[in-house]
């Protein structure tokens, strides 16, 4: 039986403008982010991109709404300073780096999508970092954009005024911006690595969620046995220590820190951590042809 | 050969490790529709990946459409499409929404790949299909959209490997006939296959492979041997084949035909005087047609 019918309405070519690298590298980034975000695939890829930014946002707008009721926001009493709120969009973070990145380069190997990918005007390197930039986008905007409503929101409920109130806390813009950017780079190149090697995602996301999670108590008992230098083993929380060194507060004991490891040796794992991966993923993908 | 080649192949080496995949190939193809045929292993695949720049080369030189690889891969990428063999259909998404993302990945706008995507899902038959996810698609309904992710960027040259693979006759047939169709198009086609007859009812000009090795590149129309006929007898075909013979013709018996050459003379006439004077008739007489498998054999046996 004929799988299909012909609607045979000619054949016209294409005599428009051809974008080239460029256009093929904008079109792979708009994908990226539809599937991290879950865009024009099935109602259930969106359930938790959507419930994600949800959670890591309402506590942000309660208290601007909380600031707007009382007719002042009084900083010190909200459970929730810029600091603090890293802690908890941090975690979240975490959980959603884990099911996006696997997301982003497990389908394309396992159903064979590269092949397409490897006929275009593209290189491994355009890819690779197309793919990077989509969730950087998202994962960005997810740990930013709280920050930028409780500013908002202060400077709108600020006795001082709108102006003066974002005049005298603007590093807070650039300082919460530069700490998101930390997490993304702390926390995405090993779901990269670990997802560039897997051919199921709920297993790459396992792995990802495992190796981070346990990095802290393991590193932290092996410090506490003597070995301070395996501080440096803790994954999960060079990204925060680097955030409280930005922002100039703590809100917690890291492991790095109780190892004596100064906040710029964290920062110089977390480079060294993502450019090795970028390396090690290049590699493999370029291997794979 | 007429017009600028599509393909120039000078010397190409390739090898998996110690397997040697492709051996020294050579050849210039023109502008067409393309057979590149060989048993499984021939290194027909190699050969288009080679093509398309994913593989580099160990030797050789490659200029596809004019342009050499691998140095100027991404300029030949954009004016090529490529179908493999395997799957690249990703499941969960519609066939409009991932034709589409292939015309953008081929480097047209947006509006424009959209509408590309709605037309070529209506050229290839799945046009009732667009907003189905991929999932549910049947292999033929996968081979025509993997088809349409191939065309859909308007490219110059299309690499199919294998497109006919999986489906059934119907499915086959229809197939072939949309890449009959190219030509239409403007798009000139390189059909890998193992299927002889598929190349042969499709192609205009075949390169064979066999262990990495071009046994042959030419046109199919320069496999028919006009200087040789080939008859099939009503009656005693011994007796025609001693009759050619004493004319001085060569004669060579098959099991149900005679083929017949006559150096310097009509080997036509003699066939018609050999069949008279055995007072037999004829029930079929023409142009002695090679087919592919017969060069191949013989290619694979030289070879051998």
């Amino acid at each position: 039986m004929a799988e299909g019918v012909v609607f045979d309405l000619g054949y016209a070519p294409h005599d428009g403008p051809r974008l080239g690298r460029s256009g093929a590298r904008r079109a792979l980034l708009r994908d990226g982010l539809r599937r991290v975000l879950g865009l024009r695939r099935k109602a259930r890829r969106k359930i938790f991109p959507v419930l994600l930014v949800t959670i890591a946002v309402i506590p942000a707008l309660f208290f601007v709404a909380f600031g707007v009721i009382a007719g002042e926001f009084d900083a010190t009493a909200t459970l929730f300073g810029h600091s603090d709120y890293f802690d908890l969009t941090g975690s979240m973070a975490l959980i959603f780096i884990a099911l996006a990145s696997s997301e982003l380069l497990i389908p394309d190997r396992v159903h064979g999508t590269m092949s397409v990918y490897s006929s275009r005007p593209l290189t491994t390197v355009d890819y690779l970092t197309g793919r990077a930039t989509a969730l950087l986008f998202v994962v960005f905007g997810f740990l930013w954009l709280p920050h930028i409503v409780l500013f908002i929101g202060r400077a709108w409920v600020s006795s001082g005024g709108f102006g003066d109130y974002v005049t005298d806390n603007f590093p807070v813009v650039w300082e919460t911006a530069l700490a998101s950017f930390v997490y993304f780079i702390g926390y995405a190149s090993v779901a990269f690595l670990i997802a560039a090697f897997s051919s199921r995602t709920s297993v790459a996301a396992g792995t990802y969620l495992g190796v981070m999670t346990l990095s802290g108590p393991i590193t932290e008992s092996l410090v506490e046995a003597g070995f301070p230098a395996l501080g440096l083993g803790a994954l999960q929380h060079h990204p925060g220590y680097v955030k409280d060194w930005i922002l100039d507060d703590s809100t917690r004991t890291w492991i790095p820190e109780q190892a004596g490891i100064e906040p710029i040796t964290s920062l110089l794992v977390i480079v060294v951590l993502s450019l090795a991966t970028g390396l090690v993923v290049a590699g493999r993908y370029r291997r794979a042809g | 050969m007429a017009g600028t080649p599509i393909l120039s192949i000078n010397g190409l080496r390739f090898a998996y490790g110690d397997i040697l995949a492709v051996d020294g190939v050579t050849a210039e193809v023109p502008a067409g529709r393309i057979g590149l045929v060989g048993a499984n292993g021939a290194g027909k695949t190699t050969l288009l990946k080679l093509l398309l720049g994913v593989l580099k080369p160990a030797a050789g030189t490659i200029k596809v459409l004019g342009h050499p690889i691998p140095r100027q891969t991404l300029e030949v990428r954009s004016r090529v499409g490529w179908m493999p063999e395997s799957d690249c259909l990703p499941p969960d998404q519609t066939a409009a929404d991932f034709i589409g993302y292939a015309a953008e990945l081929g480097g047209l706008p947006v509006r424009a790949a959209r509408q590309r995507a709605s037309d070529i899902l209506g050229l290839v038959g799945l046009h009732e299909e667009r907003f189905r996810y991929m999932d549910g698609f049947s292999t033929g309904m996968k081979q025509r959209a993997k088809l349409a992710q191939a065309i859909v960027h308007d490219p110059d040259l299309v690499l199919l490997d294998e497109p006919t693979a999986g489906l059934d006759p119907e499915g086959r047939e229809e197939m072939l006939d949309l890449v009959r169709r190219l030509d239409d198009f403007g798009i000139n086609a390189v059909i890998s296959s193992h299927v002889l007859t598929d190349i042969e009812s499709t192609c205009d000009w075949v390169v064979m492979l066999d262990g990495g090795k071009v046994l042959r590149s030419g046109p199919l129309t320069a496999l028919s041997t006009p200087d040789v006929a080939e008859l099939e007898i009503i009656g005693d075909m011994e007796a025609v084949a001693r009759e050619a013979q004493s004319m001085g013709a060569a004669v060579e018996i098959g099991s149900d035909a005679l083929t017949l050459s006559m150096p310097g003379g009509d080997p036509f006439t003699v066939a018609r005087d050999a069949v008279v004077a055995a007072g037999a008739a004829f029930r079929r007489l023409g142009v002695k047609r090679t087919t592919l498998e017969d060069v191949f054999m013989a290619g694979s046996e030289d070879d051998g």
